[in-house]
């Protein structure tokens, strides 16, 4: 392996606060449960945002406080690491409101503080809403900025709107060094699911600067890799955070090619535009790109067909927790159905090893999408 | 189905039904609109701007209540809408989607000019977006800000201090937001929001709701519970979604004065109480029986919920200078105060005691994740306050996975073992 990947992956697959690249390891951290905390107001607040994933770790003491298939195993695994105190050297924990369950683990971390069940800590709930009404925008953008002015007051330093105005400088160059590994996931792609997740994921743990020189030597590198001739699959459905799933499918001689949202094929999303007021261009990105629980629904279908364009296969993954996916799984079905491409449902955590009934199911999806590589569909 | 032992319950069903029939009149003979709307949305505006209001969770305990609930979500399942997706929000959905399966309670509902709800929860948006599609409906949403500062005894702020309740940003945009429902509704009906009148509604919703905290005081402190639960939730919630009208501010007072009366008079919902229960969560509307089956083998009666309950608590506002941010202050923070931590722990546990509660169930709904959270909080909270807590998992509208012999035994062994000890 390289050393690029090696940096990205070890980025990825570090389960702790530390891991910070080479230029900012001594920022205070500001632990994140999903990646819509915006990294560009966390890093010119001073800070350095570490999110956090689900995993196959158990979470005893989180098991006791939150109720079972409400909250997806990242959440588990963050609200575990703030009763254990693997938190407390953290700043603050920030929730982003764009899922119910983030919502409410904020307000159980709340509550959990003033009943002494755990050491205080700062934690911020960053409001951002996603439907599309007029209103909307405007709150979003003054939560923005509201989140940077406590951050910078956590951060101890002082911070302008030109750092703010930097960092979304330096995030769009790491976007687009993101967007060069996606493209060798494209047509015949180089890349597996499972490998390239984490040099994406990568971008939500390290200095934009140092994600964009690893990024772009990791593309370079995977660019002379011979094309995999497998059938080609989406995992639709709920966004995963991990490569569990993606090594699962692949192990049946398949690629995973695309899957929505922020560890994923939606990663880079758009650039954040550096006209106009910064903290509006912010919200306003994040909250057009963000694809989770709270996204609407024309919004959710609209991804997924996009991202099933060029596949032989769909996997759709509904874990316990889902409320929302779900919703859209019979109109998915004609859609795929239509365009006579098969598909599987999971519904286990994404986080944890399938099951042999999971892997036979697997099996004979991959195996009904062989014929079809290379061949035109749709 | 448990006699009903109050005229006013009586009184309350049939203008229940009547509101409906005249609902179907109007839409299908006078083609005039109505809409839709999730239970927490301010009925007050559709009403007062002349667009009945059919609340989405009355409707689906209809359904659940005449045991045809089954039919649909064996049909959402067998469409692959999978068995972790919320079913009470979503029964009326249902029935449209998947209407051709059996005839509907009541005639079904004629197709509503609008679809309204507020999106506490994840699934809501899905959910109304899709029924919206089915019925070729309009959707109007109230996006539903997150709040960071938390008053814990809410209820103590929510009458004179509202403004308190809620941060200033969140009252704004909900503010905005009601704004722009009533400039919506306006255009439905081709009339204007008169101020006043809202002023005046909401002023007699707070009438309302004072009747209201009198029939809980007097169920707090009668000697034995005057009014069974299901009887209190059949006259309050039919009040409720006409809240301040005429004639539900006629009816809260027939049923304060016949509880009253009732008390006046020592007539018990069980004579030789020996248990008073308390319901934490929404309703079981397929099995509303089980909550009277213990009273002939324990004398065991449930006494609160919070249908009830949360009408003083959580409606009342005074200082209406600004009818229009009262009614937001209200509307902001519903499903927190009955379901997060810290509110609604701390306020559960308040009425716990004030009514002398020897025992909680506590609802753990199979489907209803938003409902589902901040169970685990109350639960830990009434039994510190020495009030033993039995767990129910169930479906509040799916009778499919009830089991109805087995949580009986549960409930008798629970009573036996850890209140009437």
């Amino acid at each position: 392996m390289s050393s690029a990947i090696a940096a990205l992956t070890d980025a990825f697959e570090d389960p702790s606060t530390r891991h910070g690249g080479t230029t900012d390891h001594a920022r205070p951290v500001a632990v994140s449960s999903w990646p819509t905390v915006p990294i560009e107001i966390v890093r010119a607040a001073g800070l350095r945002p570490v999110v956090m994933r689900g995993s196959a770790a158990s979470t005893p003491l989180a098991d006791e406080r939150l109720e079972v298939d409400v909250f997806p195993n990242r959440l588990r695994q963050l609200v575990e690491a703030s009763l254990a105190g693997r938190n407390r050297h953290a700043a603050c924990v920030v929730l982003p409101r764009t899922s119910d369950p983030d919502y409410k683990a904020f307000l159980y971390l709340r509550e959990l503080i003033r009943r002494k069940v755990m050491p205080h800590q700062r934690v911020l709930l960053f409001d951002l809403l996603q439907s599309n009404g007029p209103d909307v925008r405007a709150y979003d953008a003054a939560r923005t900025r509201d989140l940077f002015e406590t951050l910078v007051t956590l951060g101890h330093r002082s911070a302008s709107v030109d750092d703010l105005r930097d960092a979304i400088a330096r995030a769009n160059l790491a976007r687009a060094a993101m967007r060069r590994l996606l493209a060798l996931r494209r047509g015949v792609p180089r890349v597996s699911g499972a490998e390239v997740l984490p040099l994406l994921g990568a971008f939500w743990r390290l200095a934009p600067d140092d994600y964009a020189a690893f990024a772009n030597e990791a593309a370079d590198l995977l660019a002379q890799r011979t094309p995999l001739d497998t059938p080609r699959v989406l995992l639709a459905g709920a966004p995963v955070d991990g490569t569990a799933l993606h090594a699962a499918i692949e192990s049946h001689g398949a690629v995973v090619v695309a899957e929505p949202g922020p560890w994923g094929s939606d990663a880079p999303g758009e650039d954040v535009s550096l006209d106009g007021d910064p903290f509006t261009a912010v919200a306003e990105r994040y909250r057009r790109n963000a694809i989770g629980q709270r996204t609407p629904t024309v919004a959710v279908q609209q991804r997924m067909r996009h991202l099933a364009d060029d596949v032989e296969a769909v996997v759709v993954s509904l874990p316990p927790d889902d409320t929302a996916f779900g919703w859209d799984y019979p109109a998915l079905r004609a859609w795929l159905e239509a365009k006579q491409l098969p598909h599987a449902c999971l519904y286990h955590d994404p986080a944890v090893p399938l099951g042999a009934a999971d892997h036979e199911r697997l099996a004979t999806l991959i195996a009904a999408a062989r014929p079809r590589v290379g061949a035109p569909h749709g | 189905m448990a006699d009903k032992q109050l005229e006013a319950t009586r009184a309350a069903t049939a203008f229940q039904k009547a509101w409906f029939g005249e609902l179907r009149r109007r839409v299908f003979d006078e083609r005039q609109p109505y809409a839709i709307v999730q239970a927490d949305v301010p009925f007050e505006l559709f009403d007062l701007l002349d667009v009945p209001a059919v609340s989405n969770q009355w409707w689906a305990a209809l359904i659940a209540a005449r045991r045809q609930a089954p039919a649909y979500l064996d049909a959402m399942r067998a469409d692959g809408l999978h068995d972790g997706l919320c079913r009470y929000c979503s029964l009326g959905y249902a029935s449209t989607r998947y209407g051709a399966v059996q005839e509907l309670p009541w005639g079904g509902l004629p197709t509503p000019r609008l679809l309204c709800a507020r999106l506490t929860c994840d699934c809501i948006q899905h959910v109304f977006a899709l029924w919206a599609q089915a019925l070729g409906t309009e959707l109007f949403e109230i996006d539903h800000p997150g709040a960071s500062d938390l008053p814990v005894r809410w209820w103590e702020l929510g009458r004179h201090e509202w403004r308190s309740l809620v941060e200033p940003h969140r009252l704004s945009f909900v503010v905005a937001t009601l704004e722009r429902l009533v400039e919506r509704l306006e255009a439905i009906s081709g009339r204007r929001l008169d101020r006043d009148a809202l002023r005046r509604r909401l002023e007699l919703v707070n009438l309302q709701e004072e009747i209201f905290d009198a029939v809980r005081r007097l169920i707090a402190t009668a000697p034995e519970a005057p009014v069974r639960m299901t009887e209190q939730i059949t006259n309050v919630m039919a009040t409720q979604w006409v809240r301040g009208s005429g004639w539900a501010v006629a009816h809260a007072r027939a049923f304060h004065d016949e509880v009253q009366r009732r008390v006046d008079a020592g007539v018990a919902a069980c004579p030789g109480e020996r248990a008073r229960l308390m319901w934490v969560g929404a309703g079981l509307w397929h099995d509303t029986d089980f909550y009277t089956d213990f009273e002939e083998s324990h004398r065991a009666v449930f006494v609160w919920s919070m249908y009830l309950a949360f009408g003083p608590d959580g409606y009342i506002r005074y200082g209406l200078e600004d009818p229009m941010a009262a009614l937001a202050s209200r509307t902001a923070g519903f499903n927190e105060y009955l379901h997060s931590p810290p509110w609604a722990a701390e306020w559960i546990v308040e009425q716990a005691r004030d009514h002398r509660i020897d025992g909680a169930l506590v609802l753990r709904p199979r489907s209803m994740k938003p409902a589902a959270t901040g169970r685990l909080f109350i639960e830990r909270a009434l039994e510190d306050a020495g009030i033993p807590v039995l767990p129910i998992e169930a479906d509040v509208v799916d009778a499919r996975a009830w089991d109805p012999a087995a949580t009986r035994a549960a409930v008798r062994t629970f009573l036996d073992t850890r209140v009437m000890t």
